[in-house]
């Protein structure tokens, strides 16, 4: 299986929820992949923590049968993307292979975006990143760390993507199916976090996103995430019966 | 001239003199001489990564991870792909290592304590080794050398080391597993922990073991969760546990049984299954011979009535248990850590001779020994019991030096065997260690300590994946200069190098040559997966696999044996005597991020958010939502938890997940040393647990202390993400679009609607 489309890449990312466990393991991933600042106490406590890719968890039922449900929740790439025109000095646009980028030295910090943005996935430096002296060592040197003032957000690991496309042209090649992987699906145990080309026919998430339970967030929005769900399967729910649930 | 871009921007946007203010800056220094590489490794180029295969030993079963270096620093640690446990997967704590190893309060020198409750005085090597030695000289035989449980040669050279001084190695484990072990062994007649074939399991019943968060192999067990979740029946798990962990959220079905219950549970499934005929007459037969006394007592109404779950629910499980195999039980974590311990995870695994589980696909299948002769391929914390015996030993002076490594028993142990009192009085206490811990507030000698990043080892994964396989630990980084290359961060030695040395040499001369040594062995088997002509290119083959595995050399069942029936019912602690509040039953759970304490001093591990409260930097208590609306508690609420043990703080969350009556509170914080990140926060629950311990084996019982709670007066905010984003449901109430078997999300999506729809009218 191959990358190769006349159109080039589609990058995007099937979400079995089914299949997500909540541990976390994208989320502490992403933070050391891309330079993401600490989220000290202080933070947390504001609200101003920031986490590219975050699981959410909310609540079905009472005891005995009360249900944990998670979804991890990261920037949708959006086709038809509410951040994007909204962005006065082009910080933020729609590339040819299906991202939504954040050029970090054009953002002026408007916030314009993040207030555009319904899945709250855009992050702003309210302070100057600190990282204690040594820490310093394990920064990523592909990305670049944030200054205080401007937003950030997942870039669906533009850096891996990149690197791999140089490396396989430099082989005279194309890119194979699963070539590029981001850190959250890198490291997601259960291959609830999965990332391809949707231009590929043949790639594996463009076979996951046909599956009957796939949906997008907020579709009513009409923002064409990359990012497809599958929806969770309960065993105990009646086909055709509405679900209630809580925000937890 | 220090300028960051905001202010560059605010000014080049007041002044046309924005042009010269830039060309003045310049580029900033110190960015560029975090990537100066002082010392080249011969293997480095610069701006190319390396990726270098290694196992995980301390922090992790036996995971193999590739470390992505560059320009000599460790920047990501993930799966490492070609290893047959992990199989390229991570948890969350793999990266926070890495904040260990360049950890700001790093342990630079050896520091030594002139007097018992003295300061720490920086020393050279040289005298730290002088005084190791007049330590050893002086132990005459009165030594112990204390570690983590240590699978591979490293533990092999700590006992070595303490039969040389005639001293013990004694292992320490807070979470101890030594139940487990025993369970299966008398059980199953297996010496390893043997291997759950999940991925090809139809049912999946466990109790207590949060095996999807932090119980025994959570990389191995979550690759294999996503697989029994793609099967063609999407596989059933059922979990048992009083409180809702990573593997409860994901069960099917969810049993919540009163603490020390379980095994009563597990004999309750099996009446259903054997009252209905749901097994073979042979596997029934096999079942009654693993337990004297066969099942009388254990009818559904009766256990019921026990573990105060409903008939119905305890039916469904059985009948989902035996009707859709294969199918394979487990148990562990909390289940097993009663007074009733033995009783309990003996009928837990038990109930795999009901199902013909043992050995078959989809079941439990035998580990192998070791594949080298003198290396267990096991290893577990002595028993609570022995500690017991042995700290008195200490608090009586009859031992004059104690070697500790990779674990912290002063945060570790309960308050009740006065650990404290008992390091006082050992002349000579020696810790090993990265980062201060809580012990080494009591070592006369402090000696930092190479993370497995730095140093050689072996690892022996426990459960391992069902045949033979060898970790093999490099270093991945060589010593890491301070910022202003003035000095290394830390001047640490390995471990098992130090002792190698102290022991003149006298059963190796170096960890790096007893891992060649190793690998010589494996290669002369002529068996593995990997072949090489020659002893160097087996060596490049198995440092770049990141080891060695023999997928012929599987493990022979043993024989069953039987249920242990000493003490079949729970004994809890006593709460008569703790003042004003409520009782409630504590259990105490394996943090997510911080693990058992081992990775508070990291602010990845200490931000992580917690799976089911959200929270960070903090104790929370977890109790039923409908109890604390009850009791007028609400989240926030300072929680004074006391037993007859100790007290300690939490703060209130309530949650549904959680059975009433029950108190659930992370492990992991609460620290007095640790570092900047670690030191003096939250609570240390720990420390409060009571004596009480596994009739059978003697481990703590570290889920049988009963608190009372009472409301401290304050309420402060809980450090948590949750409500930190609104939820913006995809259709009103439904923020995870849920569908049954078969069902379309279209259709699911359809239903939800009409269901808003029906009470809005309702609502009119």
């Amino acid at each position: 299986m191959t990358t190769a489309s006349l159109k080039g890449p589609n990058w995007g990312m099937v979400v079995d929820v089914d299949k997500c466990i909540g541990c976390m393991a994208c989320v502490i991933a992403c933070q050391a992949e891309n330079n993401v600042p600490l989220n000290t106490q202080d933070r947390v406590e504001r609200g101003r923590a920031i986490s590219w890719i975050r699981v959410e968890r909310y609540w079905e039922g009472d005891f005995p049968d009360s249900k944990a449900r998670f979804i991890p929740i990261m920037c949708q790439h959006c086709a038809n993307a509410p951040c994007e025109p909204v962005c006065p000095v082009f910080a933020t646009y729609h590339n040819s292979e299906g991202l939504n980028i954040q050029v970090y030295n054009r953002c002026v910090g408007t916030r314009y975006c993040a207030n555009g943005c319904p899945y709250i996935v855009r992050f702003f430096n309210y302070w100057e990143p600190v990282w204690p002296e040594s820490l310093r060592n394990h920064l990523n040197p592909d990305v670049t760390v944030r200054s205080r003032g401007i937003m950030e957000k997942c870039t669906f690991c533009v850096h891996r993507i990149r690197r791999e496309s140089r490396k396989a042209r430099s082989e005279g090649r194309v890119l194979l199916d699963g070539e590029v992987q981001t850190a959250c699906s890198t490291a997601c145990p259960t291959s609830a976090l999965n990332f391809g080309n949707f231009n590929d026919p043949n790639s594996k998430v463009s076979k996951m996103k046909d599956d009957q339970r796939h949906y997008t967030l907020l579709d009513q929005f009409a923002t064409e995430p990359n990012v497809i769900y599958l929806a969770k399967v309960d065993t105990d729910r009646k086909v055709g019966a509405g679900e209630a649930a809580s925000h937890g | 001239m220090k300028l960051n871009r905001r202010e560059f921007l605010t000014l080049t946007g007041k002044t046309t003199a924005g042009a010269v203010i830039f060309a003045a800056c310049g580029l900033p220094e110190r960015e560029l001489i975090v990537q100066s590489p002082v010392d080249l490794p011969e293997d480095l180029v610069r701006g190319e990564d390396a990726w270098y295969a290694t196992s995980m030993g301390d922090f992790t079963n036996g995971d193999g991870v590739l470390v992505r270096v560059m320009e000599g620093r460790a920047k990501k640690i993930e799966g490492n792909p070609d290893h047959p446990v992990n199989r390229g997967k991570s948890t969350a704590r793999y990266d926070s290592v890495l904040q260990l190893l360049y950890h700001p309060d790093r342990i630079s020198d050896p520091m030594r304590r002139f007097s018992k409750g003295g300061n720490l005085v920086d020393i050279s090597w040289r005298q730290a080794e002088a005084q190791f030695q007049d330590a050893l000289v002086n132990a005459n035989g009165s030594l112990t050398v204390v570690t983590n449980p240590l699978r591979g040669h490293l533990g092999s050279v700590a006992s070595k080391f303490a039969a040389k001084f005639n001293g013990r190695h004694m292992s320490f484990d807070p979470i101890e597993q030594g139940v487990l072990h025993g369970a299966v062994k008398s059980v199953l007649g297996q010496d390893q922990l043997p291997t759950f074939d999940i991925a090809n399991a139809s049912t999946v019943l466990s109790f207590g073991a949060d095996w999807l968060g932090t119980w025994g192999s959570p990389a191995q067990f979550g690759v294999k969760y996503g697989e029994f979740r793609s099967q063609g029946n999407r596989g059933y798990l059922i979990h048992a546990d009083p409180r809702m962990s990573l593997t409860a959220a994901a069960a099917d079905l969810w049993l919540a049984p009163k603490p020390g219950t379980e095994g009563d549970l597990a004999l309750g499934i099996a009446s259903v299954i054997v009252k209905e005929g749901l097994a073979s007459v042979a596997n029934i037969a096999a079942f009654n011979a693993a337990l004297p006394g066969g099942l009388s007592g254990y009818s559904v109404a009766e256990v019921a009535g026990k573990t105060e779950i409903p008939a119905a629910r305890i039916e469904k499980a059985a009948r989902h248990f035996a009707g859709n195999t294969p199918a394979v039980a487990f148990g562990g974590g909390s289940a097993g850590a009663h007074t009733n311990g033995s009783f309990n995870l003996g009928a837990i695994y038990s109930l795999n001779l009901l199902v013909g589980a043992v050995g078959a696909r989809g079941g439990v299948t035998a580990n192998p020994g070791s594949a080298f002769e003198d290396i267990s391929a096991s290893a577990t914390g002595a028993s609570f019991e022995s500690w017991e015996a042995e700290l008195a030993q200490w608090r009586a002076g009859n031992v004059e030096t104690v070697i500790i490594r990779g674990v912290d028993i002063v945060y570790g142990m309960p308050n009740s065997v006065a650990v404290r009192e008992a390091l006082d009085n050992v002349p000579n206490v020696i810790t090993f260690g990265a980062v201060l811990d809580d012990t080494m507030a009591f070592a006369d000698l402090v000696l930092p300590e190479l993370t497995f990043l730095e140093t050689w080892g072996t690892d022996i994964p426990e459960p391992g994946p069902g045949y033979q396989v060898v970790g093999i630990q490099q270093p991945v980084v060589g010593p890491t200069v301070t910022q202003d290359e003035t000095g290394l961060i830390s001047n640490a030695r390995g471990f098992g190098d130090m002792l190698l040395a102290m022991a003149g040499g006298s059963f190796g001369s170096s960890m790096e040559r007893i891992v060649m040594d190793a690998v010589s062995e494996l290669h002369d088997t002529g068996r593995g997966s990997v072949s090489a002509s020659s002893s160097a290119l087996f060596m490049n083959g198995v440092l770049q696999r990141g080891g060695w595995w023999d997928t012929g050399e599987k493990g022979a069942q043993g024989t069953a044996g039987r249920i242990s029936t000493t003490t079949k019912s729970a004994g809890y602690s006593d709460t008569n005597a703790l003042g004003t509040g409520e009782d409630f039953h504590l259990v105490p759970f394996v943090s997510n991020s911080l693990f058992d304490g081992r990775l508070a001093a990291t602010p990845w591990a200490q931000q992580t958010p917690d799976p089911i409260s959200s929270a960070s930097w903090s104790t929370w208590a977890e109790i039923n939502s409908q109890q604390a609306k009850e009791l007028g508690i609400r989240q926030g609420d300072v929680l004074l938890i006391r037993s007859t043990s100790g007290e300690i703080e939490a703060l209130a969350y309530p949650h549904p997940g959680i059975r009433p009556g029950v108190i659930g509170v992370p492990i992991g914080q609460g620290h007095a040393e640790g570092g900047r990140w670690a030191e003096g926060r939250g609570s240390n629950v720990l420390s409060i647990l009571v004596d009480k311990k596994d009739s059978e084996t003697g481990a703590l019982a570290w889920a049988a202390t009963r608190v009372r709670v009472q409301r401290a007066g304050r309420r402060v905010k809980v450090p948590k993400y949750e409500g930190e984003v609104e939820a913006r449901a995809a259709e009103p109430g439904v923020p995870i679009l849920v569908v049954g078997p078969g069902e379309t999300a279209e259709q699911a999506e359809k239903a939800n609607h009409h269901e808003y729809q029906g009470s809005l009218f309702k609502d009119d």
